[in-house]
């Protein structure tokens, strides 16, 4: 069956094989375009450098007009993630726009963890030792880190 | 040297003026149709917004239909989405 979400789907997998983000991989499920599974590499020269996070995306009939659901997989200590690893990003909500792909919403995603918002937060403790204590954030983004390599 | 024409065969090929560039919503190409039609050209058009971004227009309107009258933004530069009126 072929959709025009199925069908930009594809065109999407097409452009992450042919020209892929430095430090993100992502494939479809086997047999369902409709659920992705994606691995962001954590930026070099960051507490996050080293770390493998893994993250499922779940796309409806709707897409590109509406966002997937982006969730991480592997644990996360960070001050836009939940708990459930549900992510806390504008454009994964309100500010998302249909010329965004998988590439994009990867990137996003990738940049948002070196870069954190704590004005809205998803996890206030992170939030707090992001502002307040970066030394104690650092080290337990490291645990995090250490602990995405078994996970 | 007399050349004597039997038949002329005019072939006429067409553009839209958008470049040669993708829609930026079905990342079809633009002298391609958007994925729910199979034929381009006048049965797919494309048009533009005042901020002169194209897009298919069967693209576009299923975008901007979606969201609220304050939110109908150009998905490429988020400015109030108008339709621009070209010849």
């Amino acid at each position: 069956m072929s959709t025009p979400a199925r069908k930009r789907l594809i065109r999407d997998f097409k452009k992450l094989q042919n020209d892929p983000p430095s430090g993100i991989s992502g494939a479809p499920c086997d047999n369902n375009i409709m659920k992705w599974n994606a691995v962001i590499f954590g930026p070099d020269d960051t507490p996050w450098e080293g770390g493998t996070f893994k993250l499922t995306l779940q796309f409806t009939e709707d897409y590109p007009n509406k966002p997937p659901v982006v969730k991480f997989v592997s644990k996360l200590f960070h001050p836009n993630v939940y708990n459930d690893g549900g992510i806390c990003l504008d454009i994964l909500q309100s500010n998302w726009s249909p010329i965004y792909d998988i590439s994009a919403v990867l990137t996003s995603i990738q940049s948002l963890l070196c870069d954190p918002n704590p004005n809205s937060p998803a996890n206030s403790e992170a939030a707090k030792l992001f502002q307040e204590n970066r030394r104690e954030y650092d080290k337990r983004v490291q645990q995090i880190v250490e602990e995405s390599w078994t996970t | 040297m007399k050349l004597t024409i039997n038949k002329v065969r005019l072939v006429a090929a067409w553009t839209w003026d958008a470049g040669d560039d993708a829609c930026g919503i079905c990342r079809n190409a633009f002298d391609g149709c958007c994925p729910d039609c199979n034929i381009p050209g006048d049965a797919c058009p494309l048009v533009w917004g005042n901020c002169k971004h194209p897009f298919h227009l069967h693209c576009i309107s299923k975008w901007i239909g979606a969201q609220s009258s304050e939110q109908q933004k150009c998905p490429m530069c988020r400015q109030d989405w108008k339709f621009e009126a070209r010849k």
